[in-house]
Parts: C-alpha cells; structure tokens; sequence
C-alpha cells in the first residue's frame, strides 16, 4: 500500500517495537509496587517520562501520561477550567480546532460558560486581532492549536500565549499534529498546557502526554489511584508509555533531517500535480505550513470519490469527512478559511512521512492523475 | 469480463454471499453499507443497518479482500422512505417502505453514489433474477428459492436501475447461500435474518416508531361496527391496517377483522364477517411498467397485492390517467390500500403500482 495519510496515524518505528517487547516481555510489574518487579516498571516509566520531556523542552515532573491525545486535550481544557480561580471561566479557542478540543469548549458552554471561537483567514491563519479582542479578565484558558492537522498550517501560538499572560490567563497548545513534525520548546511557546500523542510519531496507540508548567493547577478528570500526580489516576500502560517515550526519542533526533527529506517530497508532490492536474490549488499554501501536509482543492471534483478510488488503487488519503449520500458538512478547517462547500468538498488531504519514498511520490502522482481523470471523471 | 460493483451489504448472509460469489468471479469490488439511522436511534434494536451490521460486513469484506466504506443516507433516508411512509399512515393506508427503499435508497443514492466513482453496477443479496426479454430489456425475475422470492420488493425499479443491478444469489435456494457462506468461511453464515428488521426492533411497531419520529399527531378517533356502533376509542388509525386481527377489542360473538379506515372521521370499522375482507377489484397507481408500453387492451397476468401472498389470475386494463383497473378471478382477502400490487407473468415482473383507496 501506497500510504500518504501520516495525519491520521503513523506505522510503529522498528526501534519502537523493540522497546515495547522488552516492556512486554519480562517488566510486567505494577509501578506503583514497592517490591523489585514494581520499581523496574516504575523505572521504565521514568525514563519514558525523560524522553517525552525531551521532544518538548519540557522538565519530566511536567509531564502527565494519558491515553491519548483527545484524552490530553480534555484534561487541559475542563481540567484547567474546574480549577480556574473564581470569576474566570471564559475560554478562547480557535474555529479550526480538533474536536478533541472544540467538543470539550462546546460542553463548557453548554454549561453556560463563554466560549469564542476566533476565526482564521483564507490561508488557515489565526485571526490575532480578534483573538486580542476576545481577551479580558474573565477569561480562564486560550487554547490553540499548534499545527492544524488537516492543512498543516502552523498558529501564531506565541503570540496566543503572550495575550494570555497578559490577561492573567493559562493557554494550552493542541500539538498533537506538530509534535515530532516542528520544534517545540514549551518555555519558548510560553504555554502552560501541550498536548501531544504517541502513534502520530510512530509510536503506539493508546498513550499522550499533556506537558504541565510548575505549580499550573488543574483538577483531575477521573478520580482513584494517586498515579501521575493524582492528575491521571489508574495503573500505567507500562508497554504503550515505553513505546511513546522511545518514539519521542527518535523524533528529537531525527526532526530535522526528517523534515528536510519530507519536505522537498511534498513540495515535488504539490508541483507536479498543480502542472498535471488542471484546477488544482493548495489549501493553506501562504501559510507556514507542516512540511508533510498537502491539502488540495480539486476543482470540480469530489474529494470522497477520488480518496475511494485511491483506496481501490492501494493508496491511502483522507478527506476529512464520512462518506455520505447526502451533502454533508464538509471540513470545518477549510470552511472557516472561507473555502465553499463545494470546494471544501473537493479537497483531498495527503500526508508524507518518515517512510515515504521518492519512488513513491512519483507513483501517488501517476495514481492522482488516473483517478482525477476516471472515466466518468470522479464527478458528483 | 471483469467489472466494477458497488454492493451493497447489510452484515446478513445473504450479500455477504452475494460478494463471495462476485469476487470469485474476478470483479473488482467495494463494500457499502448504508447507514439508515443513527446509531443511538437503532439503540436496542437488531437492526441490520445498525453498527453490528457495519461490522459485520466489514469482516466480510477484509476477509474476500475488498474495501468496505459506510454511506451515511440518515437524512436522505428520513427524506426518501421514512416521511413518505408515516404520510400513508396518516392518510389511512399501510405503506410498504421496502419498496421505496429499493427505489430510491439501494438503487438511487447508493446507485448514483457509485457513480461518482465510476462504478456503474449495484448488487444486492436479493432473492430476485435478471435476464433479458425478446427487445433485449432487462427482465426481472423472481427468485429460484420460492419462500424468499424478493421480486415483489424490486417491482418499481426502473429500466435504468435494472440494467445496473446484479443479483448474485437470486438462483440459490436459502440452505444454499448459508451452505456457501460456511464454505467461504464467511463469519455471517449463522446470522438470522434482517428482513424486516431493518428498521425498528422485536416488539416495536413501525407505525408508531413514525409518528414519534415526526412528532405527529395521532388521527384518534373511534372503533365501529358496520352498523356504525361504536365499539371503543383508539389512540390512532396508524395502528390498524386492513384485515387485521390482532389489538382489535374482543367481540360479543366473533373474531372481527379491520374493513376500512377513515383517516377524515378517524373512523375505524370492523367487521366480524370474512367475506366483508374479501375484494376482487382496485385501482392500482402510479405505475412502473417494465414490460415496455402499458397494456392497451386488457391483459391476463396474476397480481401479488402484498409481499407474503400468493399471486392471483387477474385481468388489468389501462385507464385514461394511466392507472391500472385489476379485476380478481377470484376474491381476495384484506386488499389493502398503500400496499404495492405487483404484477406477474409467470415469473416475469411486468411492473408495480399502488393500490388506492376504494373509490
């Protein structure tokens, strides 16, 4: 298979694996048990801990261990906001968020909170002025993401973190998409809150870190054990947390050069389809952009019709969105950039990663190019 | 020669064999299965469009190695099938939505979808035959396996849509399909049957499920004899269908029977003579006549006036407003207004209308 959707997920790093069987094989002790099997998981677990502090600039007693990135995203947001002071409970997010953070804003005002929601401009960008202007001293949380995970355009975060300090606010980073694909130092982001997830940097499903500054209160989401500083109660995933912390290991070493190589394949990749392919465009192009994202608008097209005639030729895309009979909602990403319906609906995600292969960008476009030219042309 | 199908699967036997069977032909294939409602609406009920049917089929489809996708048809569904329906209720007529749902839903938006995608062809694990008349149309035929026989589901598919559909298992006999199944290892050669239970679960009735649905009010009303005494109240002419039995109030002498429903008064009537049931004339509408021109001059056939019914020798004459007069050789028992009458020559569907009200 001709694999090009790393946004959604990525495949198990070789090194990652091995690093799981070990946990898997002979340290299946409880971390919280005192004897010797107990200490060597605990020790396991320490180390993950090192080395997911480490892709983030982060210190290790700031890292709490979840299940994943939506469950990070929810404990930054609702745990923030139960222990924010008295008085604030206002919260700024950003239109082009994961539902695993607009759902969590959606439930706070569902609960009679405010929440705004700032727009972005045609190429994906954070609308700072309005978020400047929804600042103010109710406000608890600004919460934006860090890379948007259907164009890959990155977000002004400093500028967010810096509104929210001077508001008395706390800001969160959704970094599930840029984590191991950008740079990412939390002091120099200034943010109090960063989450960011283990199997969209090859590593296993199942496990997230939420990066916690020094003494930033949040409250618990579940209640039990006292794991993770009481933030994250239940017995660890000793296997999935050593696997992520490999993972993150990895993805600080091999950042730069990563990015460099995947980048020059997509950029090859967006040139020869915008020559081959009449009526394309990129979504987000004037944007800073992930060096593995390329989200294209195929004019006339449909964007489910080609993602499925893609599978049934062994290469994987996303569009997004269900497959429906019906006109559904298409990418909210892309309407808030002010696309159309109809153009949202013919815009194709594809996402390059560690293992793509030149052979294989060539390919993916001698496939795009088949299928965007069908018989019958893909057409709705 | 190898081509490219949609087919539709529902997570039962009968089009996970319908795809086995295809595949083993050579075509290239893609699993769809429509999502009709959504999943908290098929809460509890074993629906075969439900979540267990989307996994089940997407086994099916991983194992014979094609891919498999869910179509989202909620609204289209509600649109197409579900209001059409409850408005029959309403109007005191007993809908048969698995028509429509063929019409429109299996052969029109999963047709269309398909298309899109340049896939010209739909099957489906209908129990039903295609082959070709002496113009060369498309003939529908009934199923080989006389109990499951779905020809009568099929009747108001268009030329069009029959040319597009395949019909894999329509010359199997049911202990055939779940032998093929177990031997292609399929892991739905045991699961029951999900006719009829695609849209609402043991126990619950459709009719009612409708007017929750559309927040409808219930055309209440009153339960009389054919002397027009009223017998009791009743919460609804939605409930009743002509020649029931069943949720009827108990009768002084006999068993009573639904004769007629009035949707304007409210009116219910019983009747505890059989022969009140009986009819051997109506009007069928809005006809699909697959059989190129409607009849000219009057036509023997035999007519099915309802899915499980034998058909009857009947004469049909074109009326001016291109209806169908059908005059029964002999009576029959409970012709009910909504229902499709299905029009046969031997096994040949000549075409489908609707039964109207009596005049």
């Amino acid at each position: 298979m001709l694999y090009a959707d790393y946004n959604a997920t990525t495949p198990l790093d070789p090194e990652v694996r091995a690093a799981m069987a070990d946990a898997l094989g002979g340290s299946f002790g409880n971390p919280s048990s005192i004897h010797s099997a107990g200490q060597e998981a605990r020790r396991l677990v320490e180390r993950a801990r090192a080395q997911v502090a480490g892709l983030v600039g982060a210190e290790p007693d700031e890292i709490v261990f979840t299940s994943g990135g939506t469950e990070s995203d929810n404990l930054a947001v609702l745990g923030a906001l139960a222990a924010a002071p008295a008085g604030r409970s206002g919260v700024v997010t950003s239109a082009i968020e994961h539902h695993a953070v607009l759902e969590p804003c959606a439930h706070w005002r569902g609960q009679g909170h405010a929440v705004t929601f700032i727009g972005v401009d045609g190429e994906g960008r954070l609308d700072l002025r309005a978020l400047e202007a929804a600042a103010g001293s109710h406000i608890a949380l600004f919460s934006v993401m860090l890379a948007n995970n259907d164009t890959g355009v990155i977000q002004p975060v400093v500028e967010v973190a810096r509104t929210a300090a001077a508001c008395g606010a706390l800001a969160h980073s959704d970094a599930v998409q840029a984590a191991g694909k950008l740079p990412i130092d939390v002091n120099k982001l200034g943010v109090s809150l960063l989450s960011f997830s283990s199997h969209k940097l090859h590593g296993p499903k199942g496990a997230g870190a939420l990066y916690l500054r020094r003494g930033v209160p949040i409250a618990p989401l579940i209640h039990g054990g006292r794991q993770e500083r009481i933030l994250r109660p239940g017995t660890e995933n000793v296997p999935a947390i050593v696997g992520f912390g490999k993972a993150c290991e990895l993805a600080h070493l091999h950042l730069a050069a990563d990015g460099r190589r995947v980048a020059e394949l997509r950029d090859r990749f967006e040139t020869e389809i915008l020559a081959r392919v009449p009526g394309t465009r990129i979504n987000g192009v004037g944007a800073g952009r992930l060096a593995n994202t390329s989200n294209i608008a195929f004019a006339g097209l449909d964007g489910e019709a080609l993602t499925i005639n893609l599978d049934m030729l062994g290469m994987a895309v996303s569009t997004g969105a269900a497959c429906s009979a019906a006109d559904q909602t298409p990418s909210h990403v892309l309407l808030a950039m002010g696309r159309s319906e109809a153009e949202a609906r013919s815009s194709v995600r594809f996402s390059f990663g560690r293992e793509t292969t030149p052979e294989e960008i060539d390919r993916a476009v001698a496939l795009v190019l088949q299928v965007a030219t069908f018989p019958r042309g893909a057409r709705p | 020669m190898s081509e490219r199908i949609a087919v539709a699967m529902s997570g039962g036997v009968d089009s996970s064999v319908a795809a086995a069977l295809l595949k083993q032909e050579g075509h290239v294939l893609i699993g769809v299965t429509l999502k009709l409602q959504e999943c908290h609406d098929a809460h509890g009920s074993r629906s075969c469009c439900g979540v267990d049917g989307v996994t089940r089929a997407r086994e099916v489809a991983g194992n014979l190695g094609f891919p498999h996708y869910v179509l989202d048809c909620v609204k289209d569904f509600e649109t197409l099938v579900l209001l059409p329906a409850w408005q029959e209720y309403a109007a005191g007529r007993t809908p048969s939505p698995c028509l429509l749902c063929n019409e429109r839903v299996k052969f029109g938006l999963l047709l269309d979808w398909a298309g899109r995608l340049g896939i010209e062809r739909v099957a489906t694990g209908h129990y039903a035959r295609l082959g070709r008349d002496g113009s060369g149309r498309p003939a529908l035929l009934r199923g080989c396996d006389e109990g499951k026989d779905q020809s009568y589901f099929l009747a108001g598919l268009s030329l069009f849509q029959l040319e597009r559909a395949v019909f894999p298992v329509g010359h199997l006999r049911k202990p055939e399909v779940r032998g093929l199944a177990k031997r292609h290892g399929l892991p739905t050669a045991e699961t029951p049957e999900s006719q009829d239970a695609c849209l609402v679960g043991p126990g619950e009735s459709f009719a009612e499920m409708l007017r929750q649905r559309f927040a409808a009010p219930a055309r209440m009303g009153a339960i009389v004899d054919e002397a027009g005494h009223v017998v009791s109240e009743h919460a609804g002419i939605h409930a009743f269908t002509i020649g029931q039995r069943k949720g009827l109030p108990a009768g002084a002498t006999a068993r009573r029977w639904v004769k007629a429903i009035s949707p304007e008064s409210g009116q219910v009537t019983v009747t505890s003579d059989p022969r009140a049931i009986l009819g051997t004339e109506f009007v069928a509408k809005d006809v699909n006549w697959l059989a190129g021109e409607l009849p000219g001059t009057p036509l023997a056939c035999s007519v099915q006036v309802r899915y499980r019914h034998a058909s009857d020798a009947a004469t049909v004459r074109t009326q001016a407003d291109g209806s169908l007069a059908v005059i029964l050789d002999r009576p029959a028992k409970a012709i009910t207004p909504g229902q499709a009458a299905v029009f046969y020559d031997g096994e040949r569907v000549l075409g489908r209308g609707w039964i109207a009200a009596p005049a």
